[in-house]
C-alpha cells in the first residue's frame, strides 16, 4: 500500500509519501487490479428518460461468445438484495417524515432516467461483455419526461413516482417565517436575487469501477473500488445485500478523485458482489466516461431566491430564501440534505442577521440523481449570500465593503448563535476581508480598470466572504491506531479514505511533529487490519481535523504507554524521565522511541501498539477570495487576471498540501463559473453534455495565478485547532469570480446573470445590453 | 494478430485482436497499468505515452498501428535509479494530488519540453491543453513544467561544460 520510499530516490523525501509511486506509474487504482480467473461486466443502461419496461430479452446476449451470464432485476430479487440506500429522512412542512423513492439495482418495470441500470452482462473479457451488451434487447413503452424543475412542477406535468404527487419529494422549512416577514415589513430597503447553481458532473479522473471476489469458505467478500471511506461503503453494502458488515472487506489503494461522489455504493458494487458469489469467480466492472456521465450522481442543481432586508443604517434585518432542489429521478444518500440543511445551516453567512427563514422544495425530474459534489450546498449558499450583498449594494448605491463591514459578526460576539440556531465558535471576518483586499490591491483597481477600458476591455473586481459548516460526520468519533512492526517503522491506521488529499503525508506529519520522529519513518494506511476502528470517511472537509486530531491524541497516548518501558530500559525513575525530540531522556542516558520499540519486539501485539480517538463536530472554515477579470467584449472571452485567497482554516499541518487544496477548489469553482453545465434536452431528457467533448472541463491556464494566504483563528472544537480546507476553494471562488464578472458586466448595463459565463453567453448578454450597437 | 514493438527498451511480441487499442494493449497485455484510461473520446490525456519519441494519446491509436514502433510509458521514463526531471518536479512542486492524470501529464510535459526547452506560459497552456486534471487547479503543474525546464537546461549546460 505505502511504497516505502526507495532510498535511491532520496530526492523525494521532502515531498509527499504518495508521490514516488504515483509519478512512476506504480499507483494502483481499481482498474489496475487483476484477480486470477476474473470475469468482466458491462452494464446495459436505459437510453430512454422515462418508459415502462415491457421486456428485457437477454437470449442473444447469453448466446454471445464468451458470455457467462446476464443479470436482470429477477436475479436481484432472487438474491434478496435491496435498493441503493437513500439516507436520512427529513421532516417536511406537513410534519411527516419524508418518503423516499430509492434506486433499484436493476430496473424492474420502469426506467426514469437515461443511464439507469437495466442489466449486467458478464463475460470472459471486457470486449466480449461489451459486444454482448449490445445484444440485450430492451422493449420500452415510452412515457413523457420532465428534464427540469420548472417542467416537473408545471401543471399537468408527467409524474415520476406515485408516492410524490406533483413530483415534489418534500417541502422543508427552517427558521422563523413570522420574524422574517416582520423584518421585511419594516425594512428601509430590500433586494431580491434569484440564482441557479447549475447541475454539474463531478468527473473524478479515475472512472468509477469495482471488482468483487467472494471467498465461499470464509463467506467473505472483498471489494476493490474507489471510495471516500471503507466503513461507509461497507455498512451501505451490508444494507443493500443484507449481509453482516463484517462479511465485506473494502480495498481502496489509490483513488483517483472523489469530490463527494464516492461516499457510498452504486448499483454496480452490489451487482458484481452478486455475480461473484453466484459464479464463484471475481467479477470486475470498469465504467466508460460516457456511462459514468449518465450514472455517477450529479451535483449542485439548486435554484435559490434570496432576499435581504436592510434598515436605514444598512444593518441587515433578515435574510429570506425560497429554494428548489433538483433530486433527479430517485432518492440517494446525502441528496435531500443538500438543498435543505446543508444550505440553511450557514444561511446567515458571516453576518449578524436577526431573522432567518428558508423554504425548500425538493423536486423529482427524469435525470441522474443528484448528490454531494465538492461542498454539497455549502458553496451554493456562500455564493448566493455574497451575490446578494453585492446586488444590494449595487441597487441601493452602497459601498460593498462598507455593507459587509457594518454587518460582520464581531469577534467579541463568539460563540455566536445564528437566528436559526447554528453556533459559530470563532472567526475574525473583518480582518480576513481586509487582508484579502489589501493583498489584491483592491484600492488600486480603478487605475487597472481604466487601463483595460482604454484597450476596449471590460474589467471587474469581486470578492466573496464565505463561511461554511464542515461535516459533523456520521460516526460518533474518529479512531486511529499505531502499530509497530519488525521493519522499524511506525505504521498508522485510520478509516478515512484519501483521494488525493495526501493523508499519508499529513497524518505522518502530525505524528512526526508530536513524536520528533522523522516523517519518513512513519507510514499511514487507510485500512483497519484489526476490524476495530471507528470513524468517518472523507467528506465535508473533515478528515484532517477528525482523524488528524485523533492522531494528535494518539501521540500523547503513545508516549504515556512507552514511559514505563523507557523507565526500565534506562534504569531510571519515572520522575527523572523526560520525552523530547523522539527520545526518552534520564540524566545523561537516553533511548530513542524507535530503539525502544526495536528492543521490545516480540510476539505481537507489540507493547507500544496503541490507539487514539477524537470527537470533532462541525467547524466553520471561512475566508475572503478576491477575483479580478477582464472581458474582451468582441468575443465574450474572459481572462482571470488576478486571484487572491485568504482563508481561515484554523491550523495548517502541511502548507503545500493546503495550498494545493485551495488551488483545486478554486479551479473547480472556476469550472462552474466559466464552463461546466450538465444540460438535458427539455423534451427528450437526454443528456446533451454527455462526454468531455461536450461538457466543458476547466483546463490549464483558466486561473493562471492564485495567491494564497491565511488568517488563522484556531478552533477549540478539536485537538488540532483545524477547521478543514477541502471545500473552501469552491465556496470562495463561486462568489469571488461571479461578483467580479457582475462588476464588469453591470457597468455596461448587463442585468444579473447565472453561471456559466461562457464566451458565447457573455457575448450574447453584451449584445443584448447594447454594448456593441455603436 | 501479432504485434512486434519495443516498449520501454524491451522488444515485445504480443497477440491481440485487431480492434485492440494501444492503451488496452499496454495495460492488459503488458501489465503496464501506469498508463491510465480516463475517457472514451480522447479528451483527458491520462493515457499519453511516447510513440517514436512523440507524445500520443494511446487510446487514439490501434495497437496494430504501433507495430514496429518504439513506445515509452511512464514506467520507462526514469533512467534506472534516477527519476526524470519532470517526475521530480511534479512531486517537488506538488503538481499532483490523486495522481490519476499524472502519468499522462508527465509524458505530455516531457514532450512539451523537448519541443520548447524554455516554455512560455502560452506554450505550456497549449502543450497541456489536451490533459485534464480535476484536483490541482493546474497551477502547480505549470510550476512543475517550468521547474523541470530549469533543471533540464542546467543539466544540459553542465553536460556541455564537462
Amino acid at each position: 500500500m505505502n511504497t516505502i520510499i526507495d532510498p535511491r530516490h532520496s530526492e523525494l523525501v521532502a515531498s509527499r509519501h504518495e508521490d514516488l509511486r504515483l509519478v512512476t506509474g506504480q499507483g494502483k487504482y481499481t482498474a489496475d487490479w487483476h484477480l486470477p480467473g476474473q470475469l468482466h461486466a458491462c452494464m446495459v443502461r436505459s437510453d430512454r428518460a422515462h418508459a415502462r419496461l415491457v421486456s428485457v430479452d437477454t437470449a442473444g446476449a447469453i448466446a454471445s461468445p464468451g458470455v457467462v451470464t446476464v443479470l436482470t432485476a429477477r436475479d436481484v430479487a432472487e438474491a434478496g438484495f435491496h435498493e441503493i440506500p437513500s439516507g436520512m429522512a427529513l421532516t417536511g412542512t406537513d410534519g411527516r417524515p419524508q418518503v423516499k423513492s430509492p434506486l433499484p439495482l436493476l430496473a424492474i418495470d420502469r426506467v426514469r432516467f437515461v443511464g439507469q441500470p437495466i442489466a449486467m452482462v458478464i463475460a470472459d473479457t471486457a470486449m466480449a461483455a461489451r459486444d454482448a451488451a449490445e445484444q440485450v434487447l430492451v422493449d420500452y413503452e415510452e412515457l413523457p419526461a420532465v428534464a427540469s424543475m420548472p417542467a416537473a412542477l408545471a401543471e399537468g406535468a408527467p409524474q415520476l413516482h406515485e408516492a410524490h404527487p406533483g413530483n415534489i419529494g418534500l417541502v422543508f422549512e427552517t427558521g422563523d417565517r413570522a420574524a422574517v416577514d416582520a423584518a421585511f415589513a419594516k425594512a428601509a430597503r430590500t433586494t431580491t436575487l434569484r440564482v441557479h447553481s447549475q447541475r454539474l458532473i463531478g468527473a473524478p479522473m479515475e472512472l468509477r469501477a469495482c471488482l468483487a471476489a467472494y471467498d465461499a469458505q470464509r463467506e467473505l467478500f472483498t471489494i476493490y473500488t474507489p471510495t471516500q471511506g471503507m466503513l461507509g461503503m461497507r455498512s451501505s453494502l451490508a444494507a443493500v445485500t443484507g449481509l453482516d458488515a463484517s462479511r465485506i472487506e473494502v480495498v481502496a489503494q489509490d483513488v483517483g478523485g472523489s469530490f463527494g461522489l464516492r461516499g457510498g455504493p452504486y448499483a454496480e458494487h452490489a451487482l458484481v458482489m452478486l455475480a461473484a458469489r453466484k459464479l464463484g469467480r471475481p467479477v470486475k466492472w470498469v465504467g466508460s466516461r460516457s456511462e459514468v456521465f449518465t450514472s455517477d450522481w450529479h451535483g449542485r442543481a439548486l435554484t435559490i431566491e434570496a432576499s435581504v432586508a436592510l434598515d436605514a443604517d444598512n444593518h441587515i434585518l433578515a435574510f429570506r430564501y425560497e429554494n428548489e432542489a433538483d433530486l433527479g429521478a430517485y432518492s440517494c444518500y446525502w441528496q435531500s440534505m443538500i438543498g435543505t440543511k446543508n444550505i440553511s445551516v450557514t444561511m446567515g453567512g458571516v453576518y449578524k442577521v436577526p431573522a432567518l427563514y428558508a423554504r425548500s422544495t425538493l423536486v423529482y425530474t427524469n435525470t441522474v440523481p443528484v448528490s454531494a459534489y465538492r461542498g454539497a450546498g455549502r458553496p451554493d449558499i456562500a455564493y448566493v449570500i455574497e451575490r446578494l450583498m453585492d446586488q444590494a449594494a449595487a441597487e441601493h448605491g452602497l459601498d460593498r465593503v462598507m455593507l459587509r463591514r457594518r454587518n460582520f459578526i464581531p469577534p467579541s460576539d463568539f460563540p455566536y448563535t445564528t437566528a436559526n440556531g447554528t453556533v459559530y465558535d470563532c472567526g475574525e471576518f473583518a480582518q480576513v476581508m481586509d487582508k484579502a483586499l489589501t493583498l489584491a490591491d483592491y484600492a488600486g483597481f480603478a487605475a487597472r480598470r481604466q487601463a483595460s477600458e482604454a484597450q476596449g476591455r471590460l474589467r471587474g473586481i469581486g470578492f466573496g466572504c464565505y463561511l461554511e459548516a464542515s461535516g459533523a460526520g456520521g460516526a460518533p468519533k474518529d479512531a486511529v491506531s499505531a502499530l509497530f512492526r519488525d521493519d522499524g517503522l511506525i505504521h498508522l491506521y485510520g478509516v478515512t479514505g484519501p483521494s488525493g488529499q495526501g493523508h499519508e503525508t499529513s497524518f505522518a506529519q502530525i505524528v512526526s511533529d508530536g513524536l520528533g520522529v522523522p516523517r519518513q519513518l512513519i507510514r499511514y494506511h487507510a485500512s483497519d487490519p484489526g476490524h476495530e476502528l471507528m470513524g468517518n470517511g472523507t467528506g465535508g472537509s473533515r478528515s484532517l481535523y477528525g482523524a488528524g486530531s485523533a492522531f494528535k491524541v494518539l501521540v500523547g497516548n503513545l508516549i504515556a504507554q512507552a514511559r514505563p518501558h523507557a523507565v526500565r530500559a534506562l534504569a531510571a525513575t519515572e520522575a527523572t524521565l523526560e520525552f523530547r525530540d523522539g527520545a526518552f531522556h534520564a540524566g545523561e542516558h537516553h533511548i530513542s522511541l524507535l530503539d525502544l520499540a526495536r528492543a521490545l519486539r516480540g510476539p505481537s501485539p507489540h507493547p507500544l501498539d496503541c490507539g487514539g480517538e477524537s470527537t470533532s463536530g462541525t467547524t466553520f472554515p471561512n475566508g475572503c477570495h478576491v477575483a479580478e477579470v477582464e472581458i474582451d467584449p468582441s468575443t465574450g472571452v474572459t481572462e482571470v487576471s488576478a486571484y487572491t485567497a485568504v482563508d481561515d482554516l484554523g491550523y495548517v499541518v502541511s502548507p503545500q498540501l493546503v495550498q494545493g487544496q485551495v488551488h483545486g477548489g478554486v479551479l473547480q469553482g472556476a469550472g462552474q463559473v466559466f464552463g461546466e453545465h450538465a444540460i438535458y434536452d427539455e423534451e427528450s431528457a437526454q443528456l446533451l453534455s454527455g462526454s468531455f467533448m461536450d461538457y466543458v472541463m476547466p483546463r490549464v491556464g483558466w486561473v493562471p495565478n492564485i495567491r494564497t494566504d491565511y488568517h488563522l483563528v484556531p478552533t477549540k472544537l478539536n485537538a488540532l485547532g483545524a477547521k478543514g480546507v477541502g471545500e473552501s476553494g469552491c465556496s470562495g471562488s463561486l462568489p469571488g469570480l461571479v461578483n467580479a464578472m457582475s462588476d464588469a458586466l453591470r457597468r455596461v448595463g448587463v442585468p444579473p446573470m447565472d453561471m456559466p459565463f461562457t464566451p458565447a453567453i457573455v457575448w450574447r448578454a453584451l449584445q443584448s445590453a447594447g454594448e456593441l450597437k455603436s | 494478430m501479432n504485434i512486434e514493438l519495443t516498449v520501454n527498451g524491451q522488444a515485445r511480441s504480443v497477440q491481440c485482436e485487431e480492434r485492440t487499442l494501444l492503451a488496452d494493449l499496454l495495460r492488459d497485455s503488458l501489465g503496464l497499468t501506469g498508463t491510465h484510461i480516463g475517457c472514451d473520446t480522447s479528451q483527458c490525456g491520462c493515457c499519453t505515452v511516447h510513440v517514436d519519441g512523440q507524445a500520443v494519446k494511446s487510446c487514439t491509436m490501434l495497437a496494430a498501428q504501433a507495430d514496429g514502433c518504439d513506445i515509452v510509458t511512464i514506467e520507462g521514463l526514469a533512467k534506472g535509479e534516477r527519476l526524470h526531471a519532470v517526475q521530480q518536479a511534479f512531486s517537488a512542486c506538488h503538481g499532483l494530488q490523486c495522481g490519476f492524470c499524472t502519468p499522462g501529464m508527465i509524458m505530455a510535459s516531457v514532450d512539451l519540453l523537448k519541443r520548447h526547452p524554455e516554455p512560455t506560459d502560452e506554450q505550456i497552456t497549449e502543450g497541456l491543453a489536451g490533459n485534464l486534471c480535476r484536483c490541482t487547479g493546474y497551477v502547480n503543474i505549470v510550476a512543475a513544467v517550468k521547474t523541470a525546464a530549469l533543471q533540464i537546461n542546467a543539466g544540459a549546460s553542465q553536460g556541455a561544460r564537462s
